[in-house]
């Protein structure tokens, strides 16, 4: 779990095991500060999440929020029609093709089950503009599954 | 059903991907290199810190035990030099004689005090024996002359010309001359001063 959440964020599988290392390594040296009712695991994945996330700002130069303006600007939330015909695989390809500042924020919210505060700390946005960026990569979620969409039923009926 | 339903329900099948068998022996190696060495050399800093300390306890102690016997040793000397009675300042100064060869300033004082100020010839004399340690202190040397200069007793007046003779004081010999010439002065403290013009002009 904690691997796949670092793989899903820096699209490397090795950089992943060194994240995931890390987040172990890291845990582990300060184990002593965790409390009782604190979830081990989530703490675990918090570190390595964390840990990714600062390495994709440091070494790809990941900026969740540079167009200002662009991001003010509320957008208008677009959904898919007939969902329940694509597939998994399908949707994570669509997404593994999205601009970072879009795909990190699906990621977190989507999957990693962050709500826009969460992610709002942890990238050092406003919760508006986080808000505004997950919609927007919605919107172009949907519209890459919608353009690849052909490609996708043709590969399937191929396969089929 | 929308995008964002479905994608949660199916969260699980995001989670498709494994680790690589040589992870483990990884990350074993970066435990070790992590957690265990950093140990060992903190202890061995530890080690080092608390060797210094002990270091630095032992010398602080010999050092303030040292300090501190000197002060209480000086406080006492003074005490005695500036004492009431002359037996005691007497004293002091002889146990200057013993004790004390390191030149200290509020000891030179005192001792030049009574070689100024003092009543008792017998503790004068002793004085002027004690000051003859630091022959090399231009404080002493001209102190010895003023008093020279301005000294009636004869017994005090004869260890005066011999110290001064002794450290080949030749800025002496104006005092000399003056006792040599004065009237009032004992023949056997003229006889002392013109055998030191003597030594002084050899």
């Amino acid at each position: 779990m904690l691997y796949n959440s670092c793989v899903r964020i820096l699209k490397n599988r090795e950089d992943a095991e060194d994240m995931v290392h890390d987040a172990f390594i890291k845990g582990f040296q300060k184990i002593h500060q965790v409390s009782d009712e604190i979830n081990i695991g989530a703490w675990f994945r918090r570190i390595a999440i964390n840990a990714s996330l600062d390495k994709l700002r440091k070494e790809k130069h990941t900026f969740w929020a540079e167009e200002s303006k662009e991001i003010e600007a509320e957008t208008e939330e677009v959904e898919f029609d007939k969902v329940e015909e694509i597939s998994i695989d399908f949707i994570k390809e669509c997404i593994h093709q999205l601009k970072e500042k879009y795909r990190v924020i699906l990621l977190l919210y989507l999957i990693e089950n962050y709500n826009h505060r969460e992610i709002a700390e942890l990238l050092q946005l406003k919760d508006s503009t986080v808000r505004n960026q997950y919609v927007r990569g919605k919107n172009q979620l949907v519209a890459v599954l919608n353009n690849n969409k052909r490609n996708e039923l043709k590969r399937t009926h191929t396969a089929s | 059903m929308n995008l964002k339903e479905h994608i949660q329900r199916h969260k699980n099948e995001f989670d498709d991907q494994e680790m690589s068998f040589k992870s483990d022996a990884i990350f074993k190696d970066r435990l070790k290199t992590a957690l265990h060495q950093p140990k060992k050399s903190k202890v061995v800093y530890l080690r080092f810190i608390s060797v210094a300390a002990s270091i630095i306890l032992v010398f602080s102690v010999v050092f303030w035990m040292q300090t501190s016997n000197d002060d209480s040793g000086i406080k006492e000397l003074l005490a005695s030099l500036t004492a009431e009675s002359a037996g005691e300042r007497l004293e002091g100064v002889y146990k200057l004689d013993e004790e004390f060869v390191k030149e200290d300033s509020k000891i030179i004082n005192a001792l030049l005090n009574i070689l100024h100020e003092d009543t008792n010839a017998n503790v004068k004399i002793a004085t002027i024996e004690a000051l003859l340690k630091f022959p090399s202190n231009e404080k002493v040397r001209t102190n010895l002359i003023t008093a020279l200069e301005k000294e009636t007793v004869p017994l005090v007046q004869i260890k005066l010309i011999k110290s001064l003779s002794f450290l080949r004081e030749n800025r002496a010999q104006k005092p000399l001359e003056k006792i040599i010439n004065s009237k009032q002065s004992f023949p056997i403290v003229k006889n002392n001063a013109a055998l030191a013009i003597n030594q002084l002009n050899q």
